[in-house]
């Protein structure tokens, strides 16, 4: 009788919020009569270009978040990646300079996963320190100055409109998440993430090997984040050794994958959800841009939106813990019988 | 009673047979000293390095390095003592406290400075109360803390640093509170810097208060399991809160010491010792699954950075080049730290 899955608006409204935040947001912002270049050309153009490298650092987090693990060191990884690219592109073409860019994501997502899966070491701890070294070797690398190409070709190419608003970066961004959301729901490998995740013992017992799936997750995060720096770097022509480029994507990532409505514990997610939360929050950022208002207020609205997400989950777990041991449906039934 | 003492003397003898089994004489010099035996090799390889480094300047120089990192990592412990794996918003304690005890001066210089604590200790019971009450992701709530607390700074002081003499003469008051605040940093006991002293006494303090008091031994049963500390009777949700108030309190003693040190208060102040004093207590031995260490191998985690940094400083290493060795003994301490834990049977770290 339970199991019975009744309509109820505010589940509905709960499983989608990072959707009907962004309606909500864009409606805001469109009809409000102080943001008035807000639904331009131009300015979608900008919103959809910048949720380009936090979307697809987005889709490999959420990986890793199913998977009930957490990866700090994307945010070092994306700018090794980038100025590995930039870096070595007068040498070595765009095409093989991006591909050592990913390589290096790759390998630091070995390393990773072997640290966690097979020496078993927390995986905070493991990618606080890679987090470390990976900064340090890319400070190794570009002498903590900066590298920048003369070649504006592939930039502009990036840059350039194609379909209305969308950008090639835009669609690349978008192509790669659709693909690993459709690998994530639509295949068997790809539906041991959740298994994995979920429960680690019942996944073994059914056949699944839990270290396989942890490494290749890490290399999934791990070269995605690398990719994302590549294109990144690439869109701009230069890159810096910068630290707070890193650790501001990887906060914006993080409050994305939360607001999207992946959990921290595992087993539970959603690539297209965390990429809609992805656009929410350049959304929001870029709205209150339109109207004028600083930095400050953008990160003050972000902290709020994060805490709100933050408060409202751990309020639906301490409700649920106060059940836990009764059975609502028990009265209900005896109230039916009685009638 | 007596099934209990029976319990504990099975307890004893397995541990004893695994103690037995491990014929290894370095594992069980680690087991003993912990992170210290680092900080002796260290000590060893610094002899061979450079002359100079046996000298009571260059330790006073070293303790002095660490003495922030230390202060912080002594508030970072309590967070991670319970299992509520890390409090990312120590940087928002650090700047603000600062800032506010700047903004304070004019009522006096000690008031400002109590002032400029309280304000940190505010974040830190708001973060306790959530943390505790409702049971929210640590790392999630003190992350939307980060955010929050920074655009509030921004917001607040419009985006600019305050100086303390000019907060003083604006109001066309007396400008020796300021010369008190920025010489905090500076001033020396007995030849002794004022920060080092500070330092040691709030490792001392912090272990007394971890070890001898009610509230230590709660949140050991806290940090050990939570359920069986609520089920125990324990007031698991005022535990927490206490912890988040005795983080943020030792934050804001070091949020005053770096505001003093770069003279000016403004919102990123502290930024990155989130992660250095995570770094420093796991290596010291507190491990993120909580009720395990001590303040003392703490001190030692704190103490081996602070070699390693001045050991590579006299090889010529670039400050940032020096993270892929910090990082990469990093893990190794804590994945050597990791099999022996598993060795004896502990795997649940």
């Amino acid at each position: 009788m339970h199991n019975k899955k009744e309509f109820s608006l505010v589940q509905v409204l709960d499983k989608n919020r990072a959707l009907a935040m962004l309606i909500i947001a864009v409606l805001f912002f469109w009809l409000h009569p102080g943001a008035r270049n807000f639904m331009t050309v131009y300015n979608v153009t900008t919103i959809l270009k910048g949720a380009s490298l936090s979307g697809i650092c987005a889709v490999g987090f959420t990986l890793i978040f199913i998977l009930g693990q957490l990866d700090l060191s994307i945010g070092s990884v994306l700018m090794l990646s980038g100025m590995l690219t930039i870096g070595l592109q007068p040498q070595l073409g765009w095409t093989l300079s991006t591909i050592v860019g990913v390589l290096s994501g790759v390998v630091v997502g070995i390393v990773n996963g072997l640290l966690v899966s097979k020496v078993k070491i927390n995986s905070f701890i493991v990618t606080l320190g890679t987090m470390i070294v990976v900064r340090g070797l890319m400070h190794l690398y570009c002498d903590g100055g900066a590298k920048s190409v003369d070649d504006f070709a592939v930039a502009d190419w990036l840059e350039m409109p194609v379909l209305g608003v969308f950008t090639p970066l835009a669609l690349i961004t978008i192509g790669i998440v659709l693909l690993f959301a459709f690998i994530l729901t639509s295949t068997r490998y790809g539906r041991g993430f959740f298994m994995v995740g979920g429960n680690a013992e019942t996944a073994w017992l059914a056949g699944l090997n839990r270290d396989r799936y942890i490494i290749v997750g890490f290399i999934i995060c791990d070269g995605l984040a690398a990719f994302g720096g590549s294109l990144f770097a690439m869109s701009l022509a230069s890159s810096t050794a910068n630290a707070i480029l890193g650790a501001k994507t990887l906060m914006q990532v993080i409050a994305a994958v939360i607001i999207g409505g992946t959990l921290m514990t595992g087993g539970k997610g959603s690539i297209i959800k965390s990429f809609i939360a992805v656009l929410f929050l350049i959304t929001v950022n870029n709205g209150f841009g339109c109207f004028g208002f600083g930095f400050e207020v953008q990160i003050f609205v972000n902290g709020i939106i994060l805490a709100l997400v933050v408060l409202y989950e751990a309020y639906t777990v301490f409700r649920r813990d106060l059940l836990r041991g009764q059975r609502p449906y028990l009265l209900e039934e005896l109230e039916k019988n009685r009638t | 009673m007596n099934d209990i003492n029976n319990l504990n003397a099975l307890e004893a003898g397995e541990s004893q047979r695994f103690r037995k089994q491990e014929r290894n004489v370095l594992l069980r010099i680690y087991e003993f000293l912990g992170i210290y035996v680092i900080a002796v090799i260290l000590l060893v390889v610094g002899f061979f390095v450079n002359t100079s480094f046996f000298t009571p300047e260059n330790f006073l120089n070293i303790l002095r390095n660490i003495a922030l990192l230390g202060i912080a990592s002594c508030g970072m412990a309590f967070v991670v003592y319970i299992g509520k794996w890390c409090d990312l918003s120590l940087p928002s304690y650090m700047a603000l406290s600062g800032t506010v005890a700047i903004a304070c001066l004019p009522f006096g210089f000690v008031p400002a400075l109590i002032c400029g604590i309280l304000a940190g200790m505010a974040i830190g019971a708001l973060n306790g109360l959530v943390v505790g009450w409702l049971n929210a992701n640590p790392i999630l709530w003190t992350l939307a803390v980060v955010y929050f607390m920074e655009g509030f700074m921004r917001f607040t002081w419009s985006n600019t640093q305050i100086y303390p003499d000019q907060v003083l003469e604006s109001r066309g008051l007396d400008t020796t509170a300021a010369e008190h605040f920025l010489a905090i940093f500076q001033t020396d006991v007995l030849s002794i810097p004022l920060i080092v002293i500070v330092m040691l006494l709030m490792f001392v303090l912090c272990h007394l208060v971890l070890t001898r008091t009610k509230f230590g031994l709660f949140a050991k049963y806290v940090g050990s399991s939570l359920e069986a500390a609520k089920s125990s009777g324990i007031n698991v949700k005022l535990i927490v809160l206490y912890t988040f108030l005795a983080t943020a309190f030792c934050a804001s003693i070091a949020g005053i010491f770096i505001t003093s040190l770069n003279k000016l208060g403004v919102f990123y102040l502290g930024q990155g010792y989130d992660f250095k004093s995570v770094t420093a207590v796991v290596i010291g031995g507190m491990m993120q699954s909580g009720g395990r260490g001590s303040m003392v191998g703490v001190f030692g985690g704190v103490l081996v950075i602070g070699l390693l940094t001045n050991i590579m400083n006299f090889i010529g290493i670039n400050t940032f080049q020096q993270d892929i060795v910090t990082g990469t003994i990093f893990i190794l301490v804590v994945g050597f730290h990791q099999y022996q834990l598993r060795s004896q049977g502990k795997d649940y770290a």
